[in-house]
């Protein structure tokens, strides 16, 4: 079978689906209004309603930072604060950054590079965020106690001497289960990027 | 209103088009009808760029090459979804009819390509020319020549197998 048959069947089937007309005004219409659910729409509620509570919890924060007494307690209290405002801005950024993309102004190679390259930013964040996420993890606990019940979590209680050990092993699990997942996600952007330069 | 009209009729003379990309680019049926109203979307949004351009098929495979490549590829949400219209989906049982064993292995084929090599196969099978696919693509001519080559190599090798 040659591939030149195969381009001619090709050119068969495709006048046979000429024929179908299936799409009708009001249809046509309703896509290009963007008037129906699709799974590939790029904003989604999780992420806004993630949004929201990251704001409200560095606001509240920042509003009681007066609270936070010693220099630990300032310092969890910034770090946690700057982890709500940062993330969410970025992972908006990068929303609205893909929902601004002219696809027209690009050919299928530009494309291609740009998600190439895309992808392996999206990896180093995830990355960053996983073990920020774990830090904070650590440090946000003592802030919220401090700031709703007083307590010094640091001094006044042992709960240390499970959270931290429980914590570092939970790290230990998932930071294999996360370079390993994302490994094969970077390998095939390069492996895109060099196949893109190798054929320039 | 003028302006809308006239895409309206251009969709529907076209397609057939922004079909064939759906059916080498999605995964399965749901991500075909989500691609297909993606690329409707994408057209109409960049339609006024294109009125001053000569070359329609130029400017439609490269919107829908365009926006399969960076839709489809982007981390699938879930959430509930509501149909815009069957008579989309129908429609992909009728093809397969249409389509004779030999296509059928084709496509399987086609699947199992790279993402570039899809997108020039698919030019390639459409009857462009390489001068075209080097415009669609921005590939040079005598690249998309050694792609192809090696594209034909591929499949037939995966064929006879």
């Amino acid at each position: 079978m040659e591939l030149e048959e195969l381009r001619k069947d090709w050119q068969e089937m495709s006048k046979e689906i000429e024929k179908q007309k299936i799409l009708t005004d009001k249809l046509i219409i309703n896509m290009t209004q963007r008037k129906y659910k699709n799974k590939l729409k790029l904003i989604s509620i999780p992420e806004f309603i993630g949004t929201v509570i990251c704001f409200a919890g560095a606001i509240y924060i920042l509003l009681n930072f007066f609270k936070l007494d010693t220099w630990y307690m300032q310092l969890s209290g910034i770090f946690t604060a700057l982890f709500c405002i940062v993330l969410p801005i970025l992972s908006l950024k990068s929303i609205f950054g893909m929902q601004k993309i002219d696809l027209s102004k690009s050919n299928y190679k530009q494309s291609l590079e740009r998600f190439a390259k895309n992808k392996k930013q999206f990896v180093i964040i995830q990355k960053a965020s996983f073990y920020l996420s774990f830090i904070l993890v650590i440090v946000s606990l003592p802030v919220a106690a401090k700031l709703m019940n007083g307590k010094d979590l640091f001094l006044e209680s042992k709960v240390w001497l499970w959270y931290v050990p429980f914590g570092f092993l939970f790290l230990y699990i998932f930071s294999k289960w996360v370079f390993k997942k994302y490994k094969n996600v970077t390998n095939s952007a390069e492996d895109l990027l060099k196949d893109i330069e190798i054929s320039s | 209103m003028q302006k809308q009209q006239e895409f309206v009729e251009l969709m529907k003379e076209n397609e057939g088009v922004i079909f064939k990309v759906t059916l080498v680019y999605a995964f399965n049926e749901e991500d075909q009808k989500d691609l297909y109203q993606e690329i409707v979307y994408q057209l109409w949004k960049s339609y006024d760029s294109f009125r001053g351009d000569a070359k329609i098929s130029t400017w439609m495979y490269r919107i829908a090459l365009n926006t399969a490549i960076t839709i489809l590829k982007k981390e699938k949400r879930k959430g509930n979804k509501i149909p815009i219209d069957d008579s989309l989906l129908s429609r992909i049982d009728q093809i397969d009819t249409l389509i004779d064993d030999r296509l059928k292995i084709l496509y399987s084929h086609i699947k199992n390509l790279n993402t570039i090599e899809k997108g020039i196969i698919l030019l390639y099978l459409e009857g462009k020319s390489y001068d075209e696919i080097a415009a669609i693509t921005g590939f040079s001519t005598t690249n998309v020549g050694t792609r192809l080559n090696r594209i034909k190599s591929k499949l037939k090798s995966q064929i006879k197998k």
